[in-house]
């Protein structure tokens, strides 16, 4: 039989009341703090679970971020687009009725004045920055990809770099244009000196020119269009991806949530019972060696 | 025996009761003296003079300590083991702290340094988005720096417990002398006090650190460390001396003039020198290999770029040639700081190219640090140390438990019971009643064989 003395109790008293008392407060700090880790040492493995998914969160974040940016400059690079879209489609039609012998000399003014328009509308759209960086120009974005000095046109300033920006881990998406290729591409000339050439031909009544310029506004107007549909695409995939990118979202947080964070419920049952548990402890303690023998003693 | 004789024997015995109250009572006087073992009084029957004799009556033969010195044993070994991993725990425990919580340490200065690098991507010729990476960058290598010398202040503070630790020894092993110089020189009777707090002062030593404890036949107890090295012989203390040792200062420790610090392997100083010199050298060598990992693949890259003006990129980070101290010594480079328009975000010489940008901020995903990313690596340190406090706290706890049980066992040989006192109380008491009633009887019979006279 083991003999129990007065310190076997006290000691087993005072490690039940110190036990429990810390018990009850890791409980109560998990409800009071919503997090269910206070330190890494509380549950390596789920500090780490935790740690791996904030990272994987901030990459994910960033390349919400990216996909958002990308959206506003393509819909700015689309708009242009449709800008140039439809000025090369009036110059086709105004070109197209210059095209013939009855008009009379203000007539054709006219029509090349409404062609020159359309060289200045397109000059305008092609230089359209957004954020300080010129969309047109390749990589070249701080410099204007067509400059004019009278009625003069310069040649393409830009480069024919496009620029890219990654919207996922594997993918990434072209926010510049090649504004070279685009308004020249193969071709003798670029679009402002065809239009500049057209407009000259509409005005003299060179009907041989006007079917050469009408030819390669034709060409120009293809090359925009494949740009602009290139474009659309890239704009119409970038919702597919931010949804994707929400899913993995809140797969991962809910994956760091479940590591480090309590629910509360099962917190609460638990730091009610870790209370209880103290309160019994307290109260055998309070019990301990409340009778002695020496209590009956005469 | 004759009837004056059992007077004399009755006196005795009246004698031995009290004795045996006296015990009793110092027993309980003492219920609560740490180290105190309870005290039984030894008494014996002393033999008839002659076979017409029933006996002569009691004699009190002494007082006896009931100690088991099986279960004291026990302690010594047990002590060192449960208060090394309670020290490393603590020290360790440390180190944890100062690895912050997620969200605002390492982790965060990593992802935010990346996301600097994506901005950039997104906005080349940007001069606040350069101004970001610039500030991202010193904030990187800021917290590289704290976390290093947070996790030196670690080490430090461990240095300085272990400091006070071989005080604590010193002035244990001097009194465990001066005890030894009593019980040794004093008569056996005469000791069991000073017994009773030589085996506590041993039992304290033992928790700083490992010991091979030998009693001697004169009751004095040899102390020395596991591996040999005395600390108390006889009468004499050799004291630890704790001797500040380039390059850090840390202490080392000197018994007799040899180095003793790589023998002490368990107690309190054990689990110090633990910390101090394996665990937190560890993490720090983690952080290292992660801040230079870091460095020297950004820097990689950075040099294939261009800046704004088209020139080459040169370094971003200015850091050591080798892994050891990268974490402190990483800077930004202070050309960069001062005009961020040498950033290298492009891959060719053209200011909206943000190709070296993109692949800046892929770097999030590389395997630049010892074959993980750097996010795995912040990881792996904190799993590391979280894992070294969470065993070392576990395997005290184990500890702890079964140096309680010994501490139970032994109190059921050696403490007090107030019951059981109370028991023995009740049973002197009586006792002398009895004899003082017995007493009275035969006082009564002499007085009865005197009248016969009249």
């Amino acid at each position: 039989m083991l003999r129990v003395t007065f310190n076997t109790l006290f000691r087993n008293t005072l490690r039940d009341v110190q036990r429990t008392g810390a018990e009850f407060a890791r409980a109560q700090q998990q409800v009071s703090s919503g997090k269910r880790l206070q330190q890494a040492s509380d549950d390596p493995t789920s500090a780490a679970t935790g740690l791996q998914e904030r990272s994987e969160l901030r990459a994910i974040d960033r390349y919400r971020g990216a996909n958002d940016s990308v959206d506003s400059r393509l819909r700015v690079v689309d708009t242009v687009l449709s800008d140039l879209i439809s000025g090369l489609t009036v110059a086709q039609t105004r070109g197209a009725a210059g095209r013939t012998t009855v008009l009379t000399p203000e007539q054709r003014e006219a029509v090349a004045l409404e062609i020159e328009g359309v060289r200045e509308s397109s000059l305008t759209a092609v230089n359209t920055s957004y954020r300080g960086m010129y969309l047109f120009a390749g990589s070249r974005s701080t410099t204007a990809p067509y400059s004019r000095t009278g009625n003069t046109v310069s040649g393409y300033q830009g480069d024919t770099t496009v620029v890219s920006i990654d919207i996922a881990r594997t993918s990434s998406t072209a926010v510049s244009v090649d504004g070279g290729a685009m308004l020249q591409g193969g071709a003798a000339q670029d679009v402002f000196n065809t239009l500049a050439a057209l407009a000259a031909a509409v005005r003299s009544g060179n009907m041989t020119a006007i079917d050469t310029g009408l030819t390669e506004i034709d060409a120009a107007f293809e090359r925009v269009t494949q740009v602009q549909s290139r474009v659309g695409a890239a704009l119409s995939a970038l919702p597919g991806e931010r949804a994707r990118l929400d899913e993995l979202r809140r797969a991962s947080d809910t994956r760091r949530s479940q590591a480090e964070e309590i629910s509360l419920s099962a917190a609460i049952t638990e730091m009610t019972r870790a209370q209880q548990a103290q309160q019994a402890a307290i109260a055998a303690a309070g019990t301990n060696q409340q009778v002695t023998l020496l209590d009956y003693l005469r | 025996m004759s009837l004056f004789g059992m007077l004399g024997a009755t006196a005795r015995a009246l004698e031995a009761q009290r004795f045996g109250l006296d015990v009793v009572g110092n027993n309980l006087a003492n219920v609560n003296t740490p180290g105190y073992t309870k005290r039984v009084a030894d008494l014996g029957a002393v033999a008839p003079v002659d076979r017409f004799s029933a006996g002569s009556g009691v004699e009190m033969l002494g007082v006896r300590a009931m100690r088991d010195r099986l279960y004291d044993r026990r302690l010594f070994d047990e002590l060192p083991l449960e208060q090394y991993e309670a020290a490393t725990a603590d020290a360790a425990g440390l180190a944890e702290v100062a690895l912050g919580s997620p969200g605002t340490s390492i982790d965060n200065a990593l992802a935010d340094f990346f996301d600097a690098f994506a901005g950039l991507a997104d906005a080349p010729a940007s001069s606040t988005a350069r101004q970001q990476v610039v500030t991202d960058t010193q904030a990187l290598a800021a917290s590289f720096k704290g976390m290093a010398s947070r996790l030196d202040e670690s080490a430090a503070a461990a240095d300085t417990r272990l400091r006070g630790e071989v005080e604590r020894l010193n002035a244990l092993t001097e009194r465990l002398a001066s005890l030894n110089a009593s019980i040794a020189t004093s008569p056996v009777s005469q000791t069991l006090q000073l017994r009773d707090q030589q085996i506590e002062v041993a039992k304290e030593l033992s928790g700083i650190l490992g010991t091979q404890v030998v009693e001697i036949a004169n009751g004095t107890l040899q102390v020395t460390t596991r591996t040999g090295r005395p600390l108390v012989l006889s009468d004499t203390a050799y004291p630890v001396t704790a001797s500040s040792t380039p390059p850090q200062g840390y202490a080392t420790l000197q018994s007799n003039g040899v180095d003793i610090t790589a023998d002490i392997t368990d107690g309190r100083i054990g689990g110090l020198l633990q910390v101090r010199d394996t665990l937190i050298p560890t993490y720090k060598r983690e952080l290292d290999t992660l801040a230079y990992g870091v460095a020297t693949a950004v820097n990689t890259v950075h040099a294939t770029g261009y800046d704004l003006t088209g020139a080459s990129g040169g370094a971003l980070f200015v850091r050591p040639g080798a892994v050891a101290g990268a974490a402190a010594a990483l800077t930004v480079n202070a050309a960069v700081v001062a005009n961020p328009s040498l950033l290298a975000a492009a891959a060719v010489a053209s200011p909206g190219d943000n190709g070296v940008a993109r692949q800046l901020a892929n770097l999030r995903d590389g395997a630049i640090v010892n074959g993980t990313t750097p996010a795995a690596a912040w990881t792996s340190l904190v799993y590391r140390v979280g894992a070294d406090v969470n065993r070392a706290e576990t395997e005290r706890d184990s500890r702890t438990e079964l140096v309680q049980q010994i501490e139970l066992l032994r109190d059921s040989v050696s403490g007090v019971s107030i019951d059981e006192e109370a028991a023995m109380m009740m049973r002197f008491q009586r006792a002398y009643e009895a004899n003082a009633r017995f007493f009275t009887v035969i006082d009564e019979t002499i007085e009865t064989l005197l009248s016969l006279k009249r």
